[in-house]
């Protein structure tokens, strides 16, 4: 097996890999044979190639750097301390403390019990600005400090703080986050690590509805938390609630628009009013008419129901010819259209709504809908161009034979 | 040491590979290594299965939570600093410990932790009354050479830490990275840094010098490196969010790239992937894609296309074809088939599977993206320049209400934001646009993009009643007004004449932007003084400058012990580098110091903190070209402005 292989196809669920002796990767058995290469997929040359221990050997080790000076490289990575190993402890300072810190070697902080040098070691830290220090000592504030110093260091130094917010937050300390922050007057951005956090780590939908329920009443009604974040998850309440009511399994957790979709896909013959029809959801969730009729349009061109498609999208005009009408602007709708491999004759409903000549003609052009280019090439009576364009269509195929009828109309004035 | 800087570079997994040699001598001779998903194809790159096998590697598995017993009782968990992963696996071993508590002795565990074991795991071990049961190591693996001229630290999860949720916890990494680069390579006199996180990593960068120092050292170490910039992604996020018009570029839109490995899924693009699926879900099997190697030196025709405007891909493609038709063997005698096959098959055959899997991108960056490509770059474009606000939101708006994606559509909205400013109603509509498609679930992103400075929190008309945030108000809203547009007119951003072929740098976008990195490198290279470096550059507020440029000014040998006594309150350490405003003096009775302008060598490293992208790549290539010039281009991690999305979910 080849070394690439090894990675690849692991194996989890405590199935190791085997390394057997009897079974020579490809590039192995290359170098015993000194063969060309045959019999071989290209495919696993390539990703033999991929193991760049072959090119790394363009240089030997010596040739980067002395062994002493990869001596002292594995002693930087380890995090030893040469000098302490032999002396005795000097007296720490701040500074030395720091400097160990930054090093990361092992480094005791408790020393510094005196107020001033608790703050020179944070000042210095972030002097510095290794956030590993900075973080160490905030850490080490909090355990030898009363909160209330230790929020006023905090609180005019914004970039500890946002160092123990981090890691608050990372550590999931959820509660002690929302007070540290609402103690500082940051209460919406509380409510807002708060909310993350309850999305983040879901549980039951029932759990979820009862945390943001009660984050809605205490935190997102407090003066200063934006309004419109409130209304957000006042909606997200609300559609959570539905869901809860509906209890579909395939609904759990969806998106407005992916329910909008299921909707449309299930329940598309059921009238306004109903609790499923798509247009009750519109009118709950505020979806505006570009993004139904964008749903819409989608769900039902990809179950290959054209026949909902055109009769949403098109309709007759007092002189009975067929134009397209929808919130999607022409262009977009056109795009999506021929992405759906809508038929030719949508295609070119659609595109003859533009006004302009040379929009319409380039976008004919673009989606290669034969029918329209000529007839607006007619329009504008160039038999040159439509002559040119004769050509690059297959011979005999139906537009061909429109463009040469068109071309021999003698109603046409041409004007070349 | 004469090797030429290339072949050095591409070799630097050699050192990788000796520093996880040494911590793998310590875990025990037999050993099994559980390593996270994640972290296989870095590794892969550092040394092959072979290679850990002769260091004592057993069994290999990947980590997971419900892992059962392995073939060895070492085990040595291999995982990126997360602390989630690293709980998920010290609770795995409390689990093996208190089903034989023998093993506390045994001192069998290790956890290898890369880049670095943070303070902070060490309480949770001793917490979790696994001090001493469990040793953690630190393995800070070299840059990785993904390409010529392209290094990567494969640390995708930095730019959420750094810039999201602003722990800086990881920098120092970067300032490791650096430090061993430089006894490779010597290191640069002239050292500039744009951004805050830029100036501390040369800050730490001059505490890893100071503190290991040695005799040994060659202080006259051949220089192959003039000059090293260090910025912030923060700095030019514009790049990052627009839609980049290359033939790399577009391939970071559509495939997962990892560690320079492509992998060519063309039905499951990541643009399908971020939209919504209106169709029956079809549950297609997990199909296992050919895999491109995105490396010049291994796929010549990728090195010759990879930075072309996408638009002249397909010619170059065609042609090659053609070349290949006329090598024809069946006209060759028999003498020279045997030739052929000794010599030349291989090679034939490798460069006719290249020359497919290209075909292939190709057919699918057009199929997906040549509908929309011309408007979308129209859009980009008109917001860069701060034309018609109203029909770009329009724009937007359209997108958010029909066809959105997850990440891109994001992105537009970032954009939009930044460069035109959104007011508090726009801004709203597509919030309950986004939330309507993706689920009300991520309102939570839009606060971590504010967090992160890709969206510009527009001021509650009810809001900026109340005294106590107009103090906060006033900070952020007139300041952004049009400031992209000074800054980058300023900066030469912004061509009146859109240029596609690739001259100057701004084709990377479609002719509309030059990326900050390109404007950097070439004023460093069209200089003769640093004063005229600084002039160019004299715009950017967060300019440093440090490296053996300003020896001259070093106050006698201030060390980091007294320069940290001496510190004035949440005052900027300076350590590393300078103010570019405290040198004016000096520098109008010399405006050359230091003597390093112009440069000599014309080599240039560009380190980007939080991930660079390909136009960026290809932007820096054409200001090579152009001043004949070497741009060695590395950061954290190769990143497409959907990443940068993705970061903040």
């Amino acid at each position: 097996m080849e070394d690439e292989d090894y990675w690849n196809t692991s194996e989890t669920k405590a199935k190791a890999f085997s390394f057997d002796d009897d079974v020579l990767s490809t590039q192995e058995i290359l170098a015993i044979g000194q063969k060309s290469y045959s019999g071989q997929s290209e495919e696993s040359i390539f990703s033999n190639v991929s193991i760049t221990t072959v090119k790394s050997a363009a240089v030997p080790l010596s040739s980067l750097v002395s062994s002493k000076v990869l001596d002292l490289i594995l002693l930087a990575q380890s995090g030893r301390d040469p000098s302490r190993e032999a002396k005795q402890e000097p007296e720490e300072t701040v500074a030395m403390t720091l400097k160990r810190l930054t090093l990361g070697r092992s480094c005791s902080l408790h020393v510094h019990r005196s107020m001033k040098s608790k703050t020179e070691l944070l000042d210095g830290a972030l002097a510095i600005g290794d956030g590993n220090a900075v973080l160490t000592v905030v850490l080490f504030l909090i355990q030898t400090l009363n909160k209330k110093l230790v929020y006023e260091l905090l609180s005019s130094r914004p970039v500890a703080l946002n160092h123990y917010i981090a890691f608050l937050h990372n550590e999931g300390k959820i509660t002690e986050l929302a007070d540290l922050l609402t103690m500082l007057g940051r209460s919406p951005e509380a409510a807002m690590y708060q909310f993350q956090h309850a999305v983040k780590t879901q549980g039951s939908l029932d759990a979820l509805l009862r945390k943001l329920s009660n984050l809605f009443a205490n935190h997102f009604q407090q003066p200063g938390v934006d309004q419109h974040q409130a209304k957000m998850i006042a909606d997200y309440i609300k559609l959570l609630e539905w869901q809860k009511h509906i209890n579909k399994p395939d609904l759990k957790y969806r998106s407005v628009i992916e329910w909008l979709a299921y909707n449309c896909t299930q329940h598309w013959h059921e009238g306004a009013g109903n609790a499923m029809s798509p247009l009750t959801l519109c009118q709950r969730h505020q979806i505006s008419p570009l993004q139904y009729d964008w749903v819409v349009l989608n769900v039902h061109a990809k179950a290959g129901k054209w026949d909902i498609v055109e009769s949403l999208f098109t309709k007759k005009d007092w002189l009975g010819r067929t134009t397209v009408s929808s919130h999607i602007p022409i262009e977009t709708l056109l795009a999506r259209l021929s992405e759906l491999q809508a038929s030719k004759q949508l295609l070119a409903t659609c595109v003859n709504k533009i006004a302009g000549n040379d929009d319409r003609l380039r976008l004919a052009h673009m989606y290669k809908i034969h029918s329209v280019v000529i007839e607006t090439l007619a329009k504008q009576k160039d038999r040159a161009a439509l002559t040119n364009y004769k050509m690059t269509l297959s011979p005999q195929s139906e537009e061909y034979i429109l463009a040469e009828n068109t071309l021999r109309d003698a109603s046409i004035k041409w004007k070349n | 040491m004469d090797q030429p800087l290339s072949s050095k570079l591409s070799s630097l997994g050699l050192i990788s590979q000796c520093k996880l040699k040494d911590i793998l001598s310590s875990c025990g001779d037999k050993k099994d290594l559980i390593i996270d998903p994640t972290l296989i194809k870095p590794l892969e790159r550092i040394c092959g299965v072979n290679w850990l096998r002769q260091h004592g590697i057993d069994k290999i598995y990947k980590m997971e939570p419900q892992l059962g017993p392995t073939a060895n009782t070492n085990r040595v968990y291999f995982i990126p600093a997360c602390i989630q992963k690293y709980k998920c696996v010290l609770d795995q071993i409390s689990s093996l410990l208190s089903q034989n508590p023998d093993l506390a002795d045994k001192k069998c565990f290790h956890i290898i932790i890369v880049p670095k074991v943070l303070t902070t795991y060490d309480s949770v071990l001793e917490s979790k009354g696994l001090y001493g049961v469990v040793k953690l190591h630190t393995f800070s693996w070299e840059l990785m050479a993904l390409d010529e001229q392209l290094l990567s630290l494969e640390l995708p999860f930095l730019f959420k830490q750094l810039f999201v949720e602003q722990n800086h916890s990881l920098l120092s990494s970067i300032s490791m990275s650096l430090w061993s680069l430089f006894h490779v390579t010597g290191k640069p006199n002239a050292i500039f840094s744009v951004g805050k996180l830029s100036s501390r990593v040369l800050d730490m960068l001059e505490i890893y010098n100071e503190t290991y120092a040695r005799d040994f050292l060659d202080k006259n170490h051949s220089k192959e490196i003039d000059a090293l910039i260090v910025i912030d992604r923060n700095q030019d996020y514009a790049s990052s969010l627009l839609t980049p018009a290359t033939y790399s570029g577009l391939l970071s839109e559509l495939f997962n790239i990892n560690c320079g490995y492509l992998d060519l899924n063309v039905k499951d693009t990541k643009v399908k992937k971020g939209k919504l699926n209106f169709g029956i879900a079809e549950k297609s099997e997990p199909s296992k894609n050919t895999m491109m190697t995105l490396d010049s030196s291994i796929d010549t025709l990728y090195g010759e296309i990879k930075h072309r405007h996408f638009s002249e891909v397909l010619s170059v493609l065609s042609s090659k074809a053609k070349l290949l038709k006329n090598e024809d063997i069946k006209a060759l005698g028999i003498q020279e088939i045997k030739h052929f096959v000794a010599t030349k098959l291989q090679q034939v055959s490798l460069f006719k599977q290249n020359l497919v899997n290209h075909v292939l991108a190709c057919e699918t960056i057009i199929s997906e993206m040549s509908n929309k490509f011309e408007n979308l770059k129209l859009a980009e474009t008109e917001m860069l320049n701060n034309r018609n606000k109203k029909s770009n939101f329009q724009f937007v708006d359209e997108i958010f209400g029909t066809d959105i994606h997850i990440y891109n559509s994001l992105r537009l909205m970032c954009l939009l934001s930044l460069t035109q400013s959104l007011t508090y109603d726009e801004f709203n509509t597509l919030v309950s646009k986004y939330l309507l498609a993706f689920g009300h679930k991520y309102l939570y992103i839009f606060n971590n993009l504010i967090n992160a400075g890709l969206l510009v929190q527009p001021s509650s008309p009810k809001l900026s009643l109340n005294i106590s945030n107009l103090g906060n108000l006033s900070d952020r809203l007139p300041k952004w007004q049009n400031e992209f547009q000074a800054s980058a007119n300023k900066l030469k951003q912004l061509p009146s004449q859109p240029d596609r072929v690739g001259k100057t740098p701004s084709y990377v976008f479609h002719g509309g932007y030059v990326p900050l990195v390109a404007v950097l490198c070439n004023a460093l290279l069209t200089s003769d003084t640093l004063s005229e470096v600084l002039n160019k550059l004299s715009v950017l507020s967060d300019l440093r400058v440090g490296g053996t440029i300003l020896d001259r000014l070093k106050d006698g040998m201030e060390t980091l012990n007294e320069k940290l006594s001496n510190l004035k309150l949440q005052s900027d350490l300076e350590f590393g580098c300078k103010d570019v405003k405290s040198l004016a003096k000096v520098l109008k009775s010399d405006p050359n110091i230091g003597g390093c302008f112009p440069l000599k060598l014309k080599t240039v490293l560009l380190y980007v903190i939080g991930g660079v992208n390909y136009a960026e790549i290809a932007a820096c290539d054409v200001i090579q070209t152009n001043t004949g010039s070497k741009i060695y281009v590395a950061s954290d991690c190769i990143s497409s402005g959907a990443d940068l999305m993705a970061a903040n979910t």
